[in-house]
């Protein structure tokens, strides 16, 4: 198989260097941008399979490079990347179509396997984010979830909860699959569903759910 | 003799006298103003001088330089013509305003018109600097003329008749009513004249406290980063022979400068042992990262305050995370705290060596009493799932409801 056409998006230089060297040798890095508006133009231009987006950038962020890529691009994959505690911005960016979530601490041969993954059409739901959508969806988060504020959210399937749940217990997908007793791919098509879930409601209800989150 | 251009005030004739004549500006600033209050000699000689002698650093002085240019001559000899009408018609009501000082101060007016026009560049900006800090002068020719006449002509119309409507009291027509009129146009002209220099004086406190919280919340930055991130940063170069210190140091460092950024409520309760239980569990993380130099990715669905069966949960779950960075021999290990309505759990896992749970060495105490018996004593339930080669996992689980045991 080929290797991934992967363009970065980050606007530290130490990280993208960082990056660089862990991944080179296993994907083509066909280019990278440190700010919103060149990542934009450069990623439309070159049409990458995969593009690591780094959330927290000036300029509207990684959530702002999505939403103009998104529409034009539709076969470009995107993976996010952070070192961000913020439970709404990660769930921000994963509703506007990134297909996963890492933290920049992930070691070299995950973040690899996670580019794969990605450009396989499957999903990377590292255990952070696991948690951020268990959070979202459930009934006693600390905040108003985002079930209460977006009435057309499909709730989780008791199925999806426990995969979600094993894989914020630190489990990777092999791992859930013989737990659960199923295979792999089922387990791949629960998480892609649980994605495809929080993708399907409307953007406008995603951002009161945010602000109404931040204000408490 | 020549006029100061650094030590002047206005003109700089009292720092030029002070330095030909050797004695301390101050007292030579004193007796010329003292002198303005004898019929105006002062205010004479110091306009004398000024229009006399040269500027330090200048050849020439602001008289010498006015009889060279023909139209600025011309402009002083009208003004000088302007004064003396002025005096000669006003005469009666200028001596009963201001005595026998009038003339020493229309003079100096058009004597000022005359340095205005003679001045050199030099010491017009100089002026300019002088008006800009006076007060009603200042503040309104900084916002144009117009707005100074504006003030000017209205504030002086009521001083004047505040003062005159004062003075009658004194005579026949002595009552309240004169009195309350009096003062009130002497207020509200004093008022009009002085507003801007004092909204000028609020203005700049205003900015000046705000400068100072802008300068307060940065030497904050400067010391936290410096506390916390430079010291790091130090420790970590002494260090960087060890790459396990380099990781728990930066790991450390890392989760501190997180937590400050993100969740500041949360590093003030840290301490406080009856935080919540994602509080607690946060504590956990930390410490046994910064003992074992392991990785732990915790994960925390929800939150509840912490109490006796809370404090039992966690110390059940530090026991566990401790003994996996012990023997499970990882870099990396994982906990996982959920809370639903009616139950709390907590996972702590592991993908290291495991063990044989039915075997467990007697030395190991820490599971039987620590784990199983603590979270027993309070109601809970622990269960470890572990196989040689296959890692380790503890799970914790407590019920919400009921009494607290």
């Amino acid at each position: 198989m080929s290797q991934p056409r992967v363009f970065l998006v980050d606007d530290h230089e130490l990280i993208r260097s960082g990056i660089r060297t862990e991944i080179s040798s296993h994907v083509d890095i066909v280019g990278e941008a440190d700010e919103v508006d060149a990542a934009i133009e450069l990623i439309l231009e070159r049409e990458p399979d995969v593009v690591l987006l780094d959330v927290h950038m000036p300029d509207g962020g990684g959530l702002a490079v999505l939403c103009a890529v998104a529409p034009c691009a539709p076969d470009v994959r995107f993976l996010a990347l952070s070192v961000s505690d913020a439970a709404d911005d990660v769930i921000s960016v994963v509703r506007a179509g990134a297909r996963g979530y890492v933290t920049k601490n992930i070691l070299g041969t995950d973040l690899v396997d996670a580019i794969y993954r990605v450009h396989d059409g499957d999903v990377v739901f590292s255990p952070r984010l696991a948690g951020f959508v268990l959070d979202a969806f459930s009934e006693t988060s600390t905040g108003p979830s985002l079930s209460s504020i977006d009435p057309d959210l499909d709730q989780l399937t008791p199925r999806e909860r426990q995969v979600l749940r094993l894989i914020a217990r630190g489990y990777i997908y092999r791992d859930v699959a013989r737990e659960l007793d199923i295979s792999i791919k089922t387990v791949e098509s629960h998480v892609s569903s649980v994605l495809r879930k929080l993708q399907l409601s409307t953007r406008h209800q995603l951002t009161n759910w945010a602000s109404e989150r931040r204000l408490n | 003799m020549t006029r100061s251009s650094t030590g002047a005030v206005v003109g700089g004739v009292c720092a030029g006298l002070a330095v030909r004549l050797g004695v301390r500006e101050l007292w030579v600033r004193i007796i010329v103003s003292v002198s303005v209050l004898f019929f105006g000699i002062g205010l004479f000689v110091y306009m004398s001088a000024w229009l006399l002698v040269p500027r330090w650093g200048e050849d020439r002085s602001v008289a010498q330089r006015l009889i060279g240019a023909r139209r600025e001559s011309h402009i002083i000899l009208w003004a000088l013509l302007v004064a003396l009408i002025a005096l000669l018609a006003l005469g009666d009501f200028a001596k009963h305003w201001t005595g026998a000082a009038s003339w020493p101060v229309l003079l100096a007016v058009v004597a000022l018109v005359a340095v205005w026009f003679g001045a050199s560049r030099d010491e017009r900006s100089h002026l300019q600097d002088v008006v800009n800090a006076t007060p009603i002068l200042g503040a309104s020719s900084a916002r144009g003329w117009r707005a100074l006449v504006w003030r000017l002509v209205p504030g002086i119309l009521l001083l004047i008749l505040g003062l005159t409507t004062l003075q009658k009291l004194g005579g026949i027509s002595a009552g309240a009513f004169h009195a309350v009129v009096g003062a009130g146009a002497l207020a509200l002209g004093a008022a009009i004249l002085l507003a801007p220099w004092w909204l000028d004086i609020v203005r700049d406190l205003s900015r000046e406290r705000r400068e100072r919280v802008r300068v307060e919340e940065r030497a904050k930055l400067v010391a936290h980063v410096h506390d916390s991130v430079l010291q790091t940063l130090t420790l970590i170069e002494k260090a960087a022979t060890s790459p396990a210190d380099v990781v728990r140091l930066a790991r450390a460092q890392e989760r501190e400068l997180r937590q400050w950024l993100f969740a500041p409520e949360h590093v003030a309760q840290r301490e406080d042992a009856s935080g919540t239980l994602a509080q607690q569990l946060r504590g956990i993380e930390s410490d046994v990262e910064c003992e074992y130099g392991v990785t732990v990715e915790l994960v925390v669905v929800g939150d509840c305050p912490g109490d006796a069966r809370i404090a039992a949960l966690t110390a059940a779950t530090r026991e566990a995370a401790i003994n996996a960075a012990k023997w499970a021999h990882v870099a990396r290990i994982s906990i996982y705290g959920e809370v639903e309505t009616t139950n709390v759990s907590v996972f702590v896992r592991d993908t290291g060596v495991g063990f044989d749970p039915d075997h467990v060495a007697d030395d190991r105490h820490g599971i039987n009493q620590s784990i199983i018996e603590r979270m027993a004593s309070h109601g809970g339930r622990a269960v470890i799932r572990s196989a040689p080669g296959d890692g380790t996992e503890v799970q914790l689980s407590m019920s919400l409801s009921g009494v607290p045991a």
